[in-house]
């Protein structure tokens, strides 16, 4: 069936992301405006806007699938394209456009539930032959069965949620004493998140590094891989920097690493665009993870590097056509590298900094590709997740995309909010970093500040503090800044105050 | 560092970890670094907002709060915090603050809306500076509550599983 019009049932950057590339394939495009949100910029970019203000529930519009069936219907739209998080992988949803006679831009009912459900897609990547941790082969039910499982795979080992994602229902256990109150806690956490308390327990890989494959298969049996990421880069399970290629992998333990990726993805009949996840050892083992079946927030650096538009490919695939590339087309060329700028204040260890875009300046050269939801004026809220932007930068090698990275990153200027900015320019500097042993393991282990400056700086900073001061108390020509309101302006715009200076 | 002239019409801007940078008034638009004084300019366009211009190089600066004669400052994305100070007023706080000795107590609030998903002390436990003491969830992340200071925890206000607005008081710790 032949995609018309598209409901993208999301917001934010990638929202913006689905609607550029169904401009340029001249499919329509509708959005849902929310009261969150009701001038948000990515509503500028779709042909129909859906008013959903009005709506009071608790529960985001985009999280509801009944609704979201029924704006889709209401719009004409005959497809729907979930993008990342909200209902993405979720399976009932999947099948609710099918049964409605709504095309859903992303994998099968089926292979969604087999991927997103650990033990099954564990069991399938057993049956395939894919190295993996070693763990339990079911759920486990209790903290004794536990300690047995985790005595033979030998300690330390990490339980995860079997309904898991994100870091959330986590632990690691690294003796048999702290087993008990570790599979409570996490066993409850996992109910509370994802309404399922059952667990599973894998041999827990010291300092890994992480490794994904991206994958495209289409709705007749094709399957192929579009190489690597490395992810390594991350806090608490949360990717802030993501790489293609990996300096990691040599073409040899690529070809392995994809044809593995590949077979697991034929297993289950995966069509659309989908990423399996991989650990790879200081001794370049590497294990599956899990696979993601979704578009992914890092996609653009696979974009750079192969210059394949994925969301081209999963709406070419979601109308049933049949994949033009075949694995052989398949080259990569140069170095991408994305940097995840959120509103968090890295001096608060990366606390959220929700607040209003005072401006927003991102770099226009061209080896820098901007992918934003925001822009000046707009609101971080506190509904959804921090990000502003995503700088992806390229190169023709990892060091000179290392170094394009370093020139844009002091080309960002973002005024309103607090940003993660300070971490990536400290980040592009470290040792580790520019010599490619980092691991996940880098932001707990091998820096004791998420940010660099300068003593300079501080007193730069001390010296306008001082300036401020004598402008406000001491001059004539004071700008009577009263101490009493001093509390009630808006401090974010100093620039008015100091034309008046 | 900065030419701390002797002359008594100065002011200090007294960093958070007490690192001091003295001013001599009129406070001049240079700053000296060894022998050589390098240029410090404040300007502002329509584009890009405030920003100093520092050995040919500009930095985005702003203020985040500012309250009396406490600054936070932001300068090329990184926050500081400063009081300034005349000798006098610095002479003063530092007799006060010998003075008060150990009473002081610091209250945790809440950074952002969110939900108290785990506090992870009790009442009369002893906390680190940089140790974390509540976990907030808000904006799809857990968020780690660290202690500012190191202290004894005297009262907890938040409560497992219940909502939590800006600013609410979460944790009170006697210094």
């Amino acid at each position: 069936m032949k995609i018309k019009k598209i409901l993208i049932a999301n917001r934010g950057e990638i929202a913006v992301r689905i609607m550029k590339t169904a401009r340029m394939m001249r499919i329509d495009t509708v959005a849902i405006k929310t009261a969150v949100e009701p001038n948000a910029m990515y509503l500028d970019s779709a042909d129909v806007v859906y008013d959903n203000s009005e709506d009071t529930a608790e529960i985001p519009v985009f999280l509801d699938i009944d609704k979201i069936i029924a704006i889709a219907k209401k719009t004409k739209a005959n497809a729907i394209h979930p993008g990342y998080g909200f209902l993405a992988e979720n399976a009932y949803f999947a099948q609710k456009c099918i049964d409605n006679k709504i095309i859903f831009i992303g994998p099968s009912p089926g292979a969604i539930y087999k991927m997103g459900n650990k033990t099954i897609a564990r069991r399938i990547a057993q049956a395939n032959g894919i190295p993996m941790a070693m763990g339990s082969e079911g759920n486990i039910c209790n903290e004794e069965d536990a300690v047995i499982i985790a005595e033979k795979i030998g300690y330390p080992v990490i339980i995860k949620a079997a309904s898991g994602g994100g870091g959330r229902g986590m632990r690691i256990v690294r003796k048999s004493e702290e087993m008990e109150m570790m599979f409570m806690t996490a066993s409850k956490e996992a109910e509370l998140t994802f309404n399922d308390p059952s667990l599973f327990i894998e041999k827990y890989i010291e300092n890994p590094k992480h490794i994904e494959f991206q994958i495209l298969g289409d709705r007749k049996g094709n399957v192929i891989h579009l190489g690597e990421r490395e992810c390594s880069i991350q806090r608490k399970h949360q990717k802030l920097l993501e790489e293609a290629p990996s300096c990691s992998l040599d073409d040899k333990l690529r070809k392995k690493m994809g044809d593995m990726a590949v077979q697991i993805a034929k297993a289950v009949g995966y069509s659309s665009a989908g990423t399996v996840e991989f650990l790879l050892d200081s001794n370049k083992n590497f294990y599956f993870m899990e696979m993601n079946t979704r578009i992914q927030v890092e996609h653009p650096v696979t974009e750079i590097i192969t210059g394949i538009d994925l969301i081209e490919q999963q709406i070419r695939i979601a109308s049933d056509e049949e994949l033009k590339l075949n694995q052989e087309d398949i080259k990569l060329n140069g170095w991408a590298i994305e940097c995840r700028i959120n509103a968090e204040n890295v001096q608060a260890g990366f606390a959220p900094d929700p607040g209003k875009i005072e401006s927003l300046n991102m770099p226009t050269d061209k080896y820098v590709r901007v992918d934003t939801g925001v822009r000046a004026g707009s609101m971080i809220v506190t509904s959804y997740d921090s990000m502003i932007a995503k700088l992806i930068v390229k190169g023709k090698d990892r060091k000179e995309a290392i170094k394009n990275c370093k020139m844009a990153l002091d080309k960002v200027w973002i005024k309103g909010t607090k940003t993660t900015l300070p971490f990536f320019r400290m980040l592009i500097r470290h040792q580790k970093f520019l010599d490619g042993t980092f691991t996940t393991a880098f932001i707990e282990k091998d820096i004791d500040k998420y940010y660099n400056n300068s003593e300079y700086e501080e007193m730069l900073a001390a010296w306008l503090a001082t300036k401020l001061f004598v402008e406000e108390n001491l001059n004539d020509n004071s700008i009577n800044v009263d101490y009493k309101n001093g509390k009630e302006m808006n401090p974010w715009l100093l620039n008015k105050r100091i034309n008046q200076f | 560092m900065v030419n701390d002239n002797l002359k008594n019409k100065k002011l200090i801007a007294l960093s958070s970890e007490n690192r001091k940078f003295s001013f001599s008034l009129p406070l001049k638009h240079t700053i000296r670094i060894g022998k050589r004084e390098y240029d410090v300019k404040l300007k502002a366009d329509e584009k890009y907002g405030t920003y100093i211009l520092w050995k040919n190089r500009k930095y985005p600066v702003e203020i985040v709060r500012s309250r009396q004669n406490k600054y936070e400052i932001l300068f090329n994305d990184i926050s500081y915090t400063f009081t300034v100070e005349t000798p006098f007023s610095l002479k003063r706080k530092e007799v006060l603050e010998s003075k008060r000795g150990k009473t002081e107590k610091e209250y945790i609030r809440a950074p952002m809306p969110g939900k108290i998903i785990d506090i992870l002390v009790r009442e009369g436990s002893e906390v680190l500076r940089g140790e974390a003491v509540v976990i907030l969830e808000a904006m799809k992340m857990r968020n780690d509550i660290l202690s500012p200071v190191s202290g004894t925890i005297v009262k907890i206000s938040a409560r497992p599983n219940t909502n939590v607005m800006k600013d609410d008081l979460l944790v009170e710790i006697k210094i």
